[in-house]
């Protein structure tokens, strides 16, 4: 490193990173922590000169506030189906394309396409493909004029057709839709990882396993899995943080109104919460946002905590 | 138990595909290993002694030839089957088990009427961590140990499971020298308590003759020469194994034979009674020359270097074909420092011909 | 094996013994090969489905058994979906935002990116600490004052609001410095002994070098742009400056339920397109951009 001969020189090189860093990040964080303490705060009615307590009463509020917990319930039951499951589906295809020669690239090309996907627009191919949509619908001389392919599948396997995500649908429905959904969205990332850690892994270590013997089963759980924990443990935290923030999945299959025809906002989640009382209850948004925060610091520290003492190495 | 490998071929496809080129790894390796022997596969990297190594093993088949052990044909047989341990050069021990997890990981991938109960699984673990003296190490992670001493958990990784023949490939080579010595020595030690027939692959012809029973000279897939160390150095059957062996390395010279003289350079310096004449090359070990004053091999003096019980020098000469000439010698001969020239005469047994062309050794009678 | 066992082992056993391991190995690859090409059947089926139904009719669509093949193709639900959506404004709107968004963002990156990387002033770890802490924090807690202050600001519908307050990425900067840092200082001490300009030396050495990262950014920050929603949709859901994720949300939520589902998919397809494009032919840039940052576009 050069001792230069003028400093400042530093300075105007970082100049226009930190006056924007300031306005749009430095100051948004004084600035919510400040709107989050201040009981009831809307910035419309700041203007006018109104006067708020310094108090936890947002925080209060939020929490009891029926609307939130619901997302609260939404965000979380989301997490904790997608996360492991799209972990270890992503565990098991990337483990299998390690363990094959041909067609390995085509294969890792076709996994990975929906990462490059805009994830509102394909939201909109599964809604398709997930629709039901008949007219006089609920009643008994109803008529589907267009079942999605997935009833079309089901009923050419003898079941009934589910009605999914629209109107008169019910909420493990809409679940099951996201589930599936987000899980799709979720596996190129993960797999690509895997695959990357699993190839990073020195052959001899198989080659050493063979040679003493040990059965797939084995290997696979004493040695892939152990020595693969790293990723896992990234894959995991990246997933439960990614799984805290979900919203715009949701908006692709159910639009801005976070919910089937007829009942709005009934998938909706913390970050759509924060969204909702954006413009004019700041004080609540602000409360929300760092609510959201402290929980995705303590998943990510409790995560970090278990998989340091299941990784030694 | 006695290993059998019989016209044993490995052939690797060209990595270029639209040029079919194949490379022979190993070509036509034919070899009956005694029981509880250790056996050195010697030669230069590309050599094929690890393909060879890894054939036995199992991690790799033959394209043709079959591999024995003892009567049985295990050729088709895969590395799990064989119950063979292996050593691998960078020991490949996990990293994230202790030292006693990994010599037990072995013992737990018995099923059958061969499995173990726990105690028993703990009690051979322990045994071979005795026999290579590591059992104070059992809870480390590999990660914790120095590299002799991780070569000592892979050795006794692989000597739990009681193998009917252990297989090092390239042991010491990731040891310093100090430690390599020390570990040679070892490997031999627990060799000979087990008695378990051994074989490792080396390039280093040192450790090779120094521990071996038997060694295999090996170079570009083609065995050169199979026989005890010491018989190998003495009566090389051509040019790459005679200079392949010994250190410091063999002299080689331009030479010819003219009426069962031989004539190093212009230099007539001994008799060779029953070769034809002809162009040869000269092969003299370090230790063939003898300072002698009516010596026949002139050389131009370079330098001696002492050694303590023997003196090197550095000489050169016309027909040589390394840059110099060394020669080990008695310290009792008093070599003149001072002097321009030194006078060897040669000790025959020695002294090696070897065809210009094929580089095959012509042998001559000495009386 | 001890060897007496082996003994006693004839070679029938072994053949047995080879011959099943052999069969082992076939059922397991199949069952490897079977798996894997059930998964990417359901993973490329969502893209399979909008392709064919946005070349179908509307009553074709409509079959209650539906057609894996479509029986015509057709075509006219692109240009409807085109006009529909006005999908070309939306077009011309995102690629302008993403170009100048693209543009300045390298050019503040590179800049910080070089003095935190080469150049020596007081605090810089600290401050480099400070930043890379922020990442931390998600996004959302940032949104709730950027709208309070774009509002201020007058920025409301404009391009502006669009390109401003992301310009610069906290991550963007660390990746490039550890590039940065690769490039051996000695490269850095000779020019200044030539009497090159760090500017110059900026320009001519680090840049080349760092290459490979600067694509990986550019494609990361294109695809962000076109792949925005929350941000375009709050401050900029003026038909004019609309980008295109939001207009193609916009234009196809309705609540009668009698959506034209094939015109809607022709529409995906369009904005979709693009992406793949720059999958196929930037796909090392991509994945290796990804594996590093875990940040979706």
């Amino acid at each position: 490193m050069v001792e230069s001969k003028h400093p400042w020189k530093a300075w105007i090189y970082l100049a226009p990173a930190i006056v924007l860093l300031l306005i749009f990040t430095v100051w948004p964080i004084i600035n919510t922590v400040r709107m989050a303490f201040l009981e009831g705060y809307s910035s419309m009615s700041a203007v006018g000169g109104m006067q708020y307590n310094f108090g936890f009463g947002n925080f209060k509020q939020v929490l009891q506030y029926k609307d939130f917990l619901s997302c609260l319930t939404n965000t979380m039951l989301l997490c904790v189906l997608t996360v492991p499951i799209s972990t270890i589906l992503a565990l098991l295809i990337a483990v299998c394309l390690n363990a094959i020669r041909p067609l390995q690239r085509l294969l890792q090309t076709i996994f990975f396409l929906p990462y490059v996907t805009n994830s509102i627009a394909i939201g909109m191919v599964f809604a398709a493909m997930f629709n039901m949509v008949g007219s006089a619908f609920g009643s008994e001389n109803e008529i589907v004029i267009t079942a999605g392919i997935i009833n079309n599948v089901i009923e050419f396997f003898g079941g009934t057709a589910v009605n999914w995500i629209n109107a008169g649908s019910t909420y493990w429905a809409n679940i099951t839709v996201m589930v599936v959904y987000i899980v799709w969205n979720a596996l190129p990332f993960k797999i690509l990882i895997l695959l990357g850690g699993l190839q990073s892994i020195n052959k001899q270590y198989y080659d050493a396993a063979k040679v003493d013997g040990t059965s797939r089963r084995r290997v696979f759980t004493k040695i892939t899995v152990p020595l693969l924990s790293p990723m896992l443990a990234y894959v995991v935290i990246t997933g439960f943080i990614g799984g805290f923030k979900e919203y715009s999945s949701i908006v692709g299959i159910f639009g801005d109104d976070m919910g089937p025809t007829g009942d709005p906002r009934r998938l909706n989640t913390m970050v759509g919460f924060i969204y909702d009382a954006l413009a004019n209850k700041q004080g609540r948004a602000s409360a929300a946002a760092l609510i959201l925060f402290g929980i995705i610091f303590v998943v990510t520290m409790i995560n970090l905590y278990v998989s340091k003492k299941k990784t030694h190495y | 138990m006695k290993v059998v490998l019989q016209n044993l071929t490995k052939v690797f496809p060209g990595r270029n595909k639209k040029v079919n080129e194949e490379v022979v790894a190993v070509n036509d390796f034919t070899f009956t290993i005694p029981d509880g022997k250790l056996i050195g596969l010697l030669g230069p990297s590309g050599c094929g002694k690890s393909t060879t190594l890894y054939m036995i093993s199992g991690l790799q088949k033959p394209t043709s030839g079959k591999i024995f052990f003892g009567d049985d044909d295990v050729t088709e047989l895969s590395a799990e089957s064989r119950g063979v341990g292996l050593v691998f050069q960078n020991y490949a021990l996990y990293p994230h088990m202790t030292v006693r997890q990994n010599i037990l990981f072995p013992l737990q991938n018995l099923r059958g009427k061969d499995k173990l109960n726990k105690n028993e699984m703990l009690e051979r673990a322990q045994k071979a961590a005795a026999l290579v003296q590591i059992d104070n190490l059992m809870d480390r992670k590999p990660s914790e140990l120095s590299g002799g001493q991780q070569q000592r958990v892979a050795i006794a990784r692989a000597l739990v499971k009681m193998p009917s023949v252990l297989l090092l490939d390239e042991p010491l080579s990731n040891l310093d020298a100090r430690l390599r010595l020390q570990t040679r020595e070892e490997i031999r030690r627990i060799q000979k308590e087990t008695g378990i027939t051994t074989i490792f692959v080396t390039h280093d012809q040192e450790e090779a003759m120094s521990i071996s029973d038997m060694i295999v000279v090996m170079k570009l897939g083609l065995v050169q020469q199979i026989g005890r160390p010491q018989d190998v150095y003495d009566d090389p059957v051509n040019l790459f194994v005679a200079k392949f062996l010994g250190t410091p390395p063999i002299n080689v010279f331009d030479g010819r034979v003219e009426n069962g003289r031989l004539y190093i350079g212009e230099d007539e310096v001994m008799k060779v009674k029953g070769v034809e004449d002809q162009p040869v090359t000269v092969g003299i070990r370090p230790e063939g020359f003898t300072p002698d004053s009516k010596g026949r091999l002139v050389c131009g003096l370079n330098g001696v270097e002492i050694m303590g019980r023997d003196v090197s020098v550095v000489s050169t000469h016309p027909a040589s074909l390394n840059p110099v000439i060394r020669s080990i010698i008695n310290a009792d001969n008093k070599i003149d420092t001072s002097a321009e020239t030194v006078k060897y005469s040669l000790k025959p047994h020695k002294v090696f011909l070897f065809n210009k062309e094929t580089e095959t050794r012509i042998y001559f009678e000495v009386k | 094996m001890s060897e007496s066992t082996m003994k006693v082992m004839q070679e029938k056993d072994l053949r047995k013994v080879t011959s099943s391991q052999k069969a082992v190995k076939i059922a397991v690859q199949f069952m490897l090969y079977a798996f894997l090409i059930l998964m990417a059947i359901i993973i490329i089926f969502p893209f399979y489905w909008m392709l064919i139904s946005s070349v179908k009719s509307l009553s074709e669509y409509r079959l209650s058994v539906p057609t894996l093949f479509p029986r015509e193709i057709l075509f006219s639900n692109y240009v409807e979906a085109f006009n529909q959506a006005n999908l070309g404004r939306l077009f011309l709107n995102t690629l302008y935002v993403g170009l100048v968004s693209t543009l300045l963002s390298l050019v503040i990156t590179v800049l910080s990116a070089f003095a935190f990387a080469r150049l020596e002033f007081k605090g810089k770890n600290t401050l480099f600490a400070l930043l890379l802490a922020t990442m931390m924090i998600p996004g959302e807690l940032f949104t709730i004052t950027n709208y309070a202050t774009v509002n201020a600001f007058g920025w409301m519908d404009s391009f502006t609001v669009l390109i401003v307050p992301f310009l610069v990425s906290v991550f963007y900067i660390y990746l490039l410095r550890q590039n940065f840092m690769q490039i051996p200082n000695e490269l850095y001490l000779a020019a200044k002994v030539d009497g090159t300009s760090d500017l110059k030396y900026l320009w001519k050495v680090m840049i080349p070098l760092a290459l490979p990262t600067l694509i990986s950014i550019t494609i990361l920050k294109m695809m962000g742009a076109w792949n925005s929603y929350v941000w375009p949709r709050l401050v900029a859901n003026k038909e004019e400056y609309r980008l295109i994720t939001n207009g193609l949300r916009n234009a196809f939520t309705e609540s009668t339920g009698d959506v034209n589902i094939p015109v809607q998919m022709a529409a995906v397809a369009i904005v979709s397109l693009p992406l793949f494009l720059v999958f196929i032919f930037l796909r090392k840039y991509i994945m290796k951009g990804v594996s590093r940052s875990g940040i979706k576009g």
